[in-house]
């Protein structure tokens, strides 16, 4: 009996342990954890800044040119850069009260954040410094701006296009892309190859892929803002989702696991693109550096993202992503941070470090520069990125976690789990709750 | 150690005597590292946590009070349901297999044979790779075309399963997992098969008891202590399980966590999603209670029963 009862007392400790594990990190810190200040209070001149980017690699090398670049310019702001691709560790500094000066992230994060407060609001900087926003590509923008506050400065945007493999498209007596969604229904049909056995060889386009991109192709949107009301079972979404259960199902899901399971890894000559396994594919602009690096014998061509034919004043959607700069609240040296981040996104801090990394520039004024046109693939996608279609998934305090349930619920339509309006139905049901 | 024994004895009378009192206060003193963090690390984000599942609470602002909505909202969350399916099919799938599984190995390593030593090193080493890695070096074992799993059962003939890509398999293919590493167990259940005594076994022969006999009336048993032990250990640990489910099908930026159809979205991923990624900290400390009280049920289910099953050496 007595050991029973050390064994129970034992359990409860785990469970204490558990629970303080998950829940430690929620309480607040005081504040002013560990003083130090990063130099700067005793000589007013000089100031060291830490700067967090989540590129690694010769990404992180192209931004680090950049700070060497600053540094020599500006001795009395000496900026330190760390490659930091854990964002969770910037919101975990933010609240300790020790954030970095400043920070990179997602344009998926910065209403989220900011509207939370974790991100400082630039307007009054952007006013006295007359930084024009009307420079940057509007959806790029909005990303980062919410209630008329600007959250974040974009550095990088990407939007996604056609790829197609020419080769297969003329064997299978295809002279071109395929312009409209229908067409492009055909052609997934038409190049997708099954082995006498029924197994799939080849796959026209992965139909597990990107409802956003195609849902703009469909006139389709995701919030209203006037009745604050998302909006997942509009039309135009449900259109998307449809197209790519329709193609899905025209394989079924342990056909197409079987055949995912044999495809190779995306950054490597085994792409599946790279390698004739998918004939098409929808991807980003950094996709035809990989091309050059990883496959450069491939014969492919680069498409606008196929329209809706019942709506052609639609031509050439897609959706906008970004990487942004920002702020974080409760930084010690405000005034110097935005000098560095208005630096950075100066025409030519972005165009150098965007050409390097093979990323589309936020600005407009840089869609004619010169320095992009070594960039393979660039042609086709600085031109599209002007395109009015454009959209960036609307930019709420809860968007990434409307984009997660979205995904989720989009897997389990094309796994048959469940109806697409009952998928979108708890879609809407989860997310609704959260609009304010 | 003279001190401690007579202050035992003491508590019999009714008072302390002042130099009782002292070594009481000089025993706090010594204990009070372990107290502080206690109160500090154990209680007070225990009761903190229990006051933010009844707020709503992302980290910036102060908590906002809601009452019970949290709880309210999981009950209707498709998601909540999903992961404890999930979380319950590892504990009791997962768990017995684990358990006999070690109890097998231990048996065999309980025998006499040349070089037992090396064998036991051998077994017991999967255990010390730290989760992370071990993840990670299953996703190369489990890769469906060259993954060393798949090309054995290609050349055994048998059917080659997209293990972690297919949601059918992913959970198997974290007992897979989970049974390379049972050599912990093992070890526990080995060493308490070496402290069975030897006199049971050479009577029971003399009665013409056979192996199995042997087994499930001596054996069995004798280790019924350990077996409790390790069954709620096992349960816990199932509640808890992250590590794989994160590096198998971790979440890359929008996507959710939890991989393929969601079959790998357990509690504590499920939890992590909601505090970390969605910043909803009232909504996930709510679900951290919910699981407390599923486990201390289960918990407390499994000691109750134990008492039918579970032989002590001195009852």
């Amino acid at each position: 009996m007595k050991r029973k009862g050390s064994i129970l007392g034992l359990i409860f400790v785990f469970l204490l342990a558990i629970l303080s594990g998950c829940s430690g990190k929620d309480t607040p810190s005081p504040g002013k954890e560990s003083g130090e200040t990063k130099g700067g209070d005793s000589k007013k001149e000089s100031v060291e800044l830490s700067f967090w980017y989540g590129w690694t690699g010769p990404e992180g090398e192209a931004l680090e040119k950049l700070i060497k670049k600053w540094n020599d310019a500006n001795p009395d702001i000496k900026v330190k850069g760390l490659s930091q691709s854990d964002y969770q560790k910037q919101l975990t500094a933010i609240t300790g009260g020790n954030p970095p000066d400043v920070a990179s992230n997602f344009g998926q994060d910065v209403v989220p954040w900011g509207e939370r407060g974790a991100m400082m609001p630039l307007d009054d900087y952007i006013k006295k410094d007359n930084v024009d926003l009307g420079d940057f590509v509007p959806a790029a923008l909005s990303s980062s701006q919410s209630k008329g506050k600007t959250y974040a400065i974009p550095i990088a945007m990407h939007v996604s296009m056609l790829f197609y493999n020419k080769e297969v498209l003329e064997k299978a007596g295809l002279s071109g892309p395929p312009e409209t969604m229908g067409q492009l229904k055909e052609y997934i049909t038409k190049l997708s190859v099954k082995e006498n056995g029924g197994k799939l060889q080849r796959l026209g386009l992965w139909p597990g892929v990107d409802a956003f991109t195609f849902s703009y192709a469909y006139g389709g949107s995701y919030y209203d803002a006037d009745k604050k009301q998302v909006t997942p079972d509009n039309a135009g979404v449900k259109a998307a989702i449809e197209f790519g259960k329709g193609i899905w199902d025209q394989f079924g899901s342990s056909e197409l696991d079987r055949f995912a399971s044999g495809l190779g890894q995306y950054m490597s000559p085994q792409n599946p693109f790279f390698t004739g396994k998918y004939a098409m594919t929808i991807d980003g602009e950094w996709l035809p550096t990989f091309i050059k690096q990883f496959a450069p014998n491939l014969n492919y061509g680069i498409a606008p993202i196929p329209y809706d034919e019942n709506n052609p004043n639609l031509k050439n959607p897609g959706n906008v992503s970004t990487s942004v700069f920002y702020i974080p609240k409760g930084v010690k040296h405000p005034e110097e941070s935005w000098k560095f981040l208005k630096w950075i996104t100066e025409p030519d801090q972005m165009a150098e470090f965007t050409a390097a990394i093979g990323n589309l520039p936020t600005r407009t004024s840089l869609q004619s520069n010169e320095i992009y046109k070594d960039v393979p693939g660039f042609q086709e996608f600085l031109q599209y990125s002007s395109s009015p279609n454009l959209h960036s998934f609307p930019a709420t305090t809860f968007s990434s976690e409307y984009m997660t349930e979205f995904s989720t619920q989009y897997n389990a339509i094309l796994r048959g789990e469940v109806s697409v309006d009952e998928g979108l139905k708890r879609v809407k049901d989860k997310i609704q709750p959260l609009v304010k | 150690m003279r001190d401690s024994i007579s202050g035992k004895t003491s508590l019999r009378r009714k008072g302390w005597t002042r130099r009782e009192w002292h070594y009481f206060w000089l025993g706090l003193i010594f204990a009070s590292p372990w107290i502080i963090g206690f109160l500090v690390f154990t209680v007070y984000p225990f009761f903190s946590s229990l006051y933010f599942s009844l707020t709503e609470y992302d980290l910036f602002n102060a908590p906002r009070w809601v009452g019970i909505d949290n709880y309210k909202a999981i009950m209707k969350d498709h998601n909540f349901y999903k992961s404890i399916s999930n979380t319950l099919f590892m504990a009791f799938i997962s768990v017995p297999i684990t358990l006999l599984c070690s109890l097998l190995i231990a048996m065999l390593l309980n025998f006499k044979v040349k070089g037992i030593n090396y064998y036991r090193t051998i077994y017991y080493l999967p255990a010390v790779i730290p989760g992370v890695a071990s993840a990670l070096l299953w996703t190369w074992m489990l890769n469906p075309d060259f993954g060393l799993v798949n090309i054995f059962l290609r050349w055994v003939g048998l059917p080659d399963p997209a293990w972690l890509l297919d949601p059918q398999f992913t959970k198997p293919s974290l007992i897979l997992m989970g049974l390379w590493g049972s050599g912990a167990g093992a070890l526990i259940f080995l060493a308490a098969l070496q402290g069975v005594p030897q006199t049971y076994y050479e009577a029971a022969e003399v009665d013409g008891a056979n192996w199995w006999y042997r087994f499930w009336k001596i054996t069995v048993p004798a280790l019924s202590p350990i077996i409790l032990f390790q069954l709620i250990m096992g349960l816990i640990g199932a509640f808890q399980i992250f590590t794989e489910s994160y590096i198998l099908a971790g979440g890359k930026s929008g996507n959710s966590l939890g991989g393929p159809g969601q079959s790998l979205l357990f509690y504590a991923v499920n939890l992590y999603q909601e505090a970390f990624m969605n910043l909803k900290m009232g909504y996930a400390s709510a679900l951290a209670w919910i699981l407390f009280i599923i486990v201390m049920l289960i918990t407390l289910l499994v000691l109750k029963t134990s008492r039918r099953w579970v032989y002590y050496g001195g009852e």
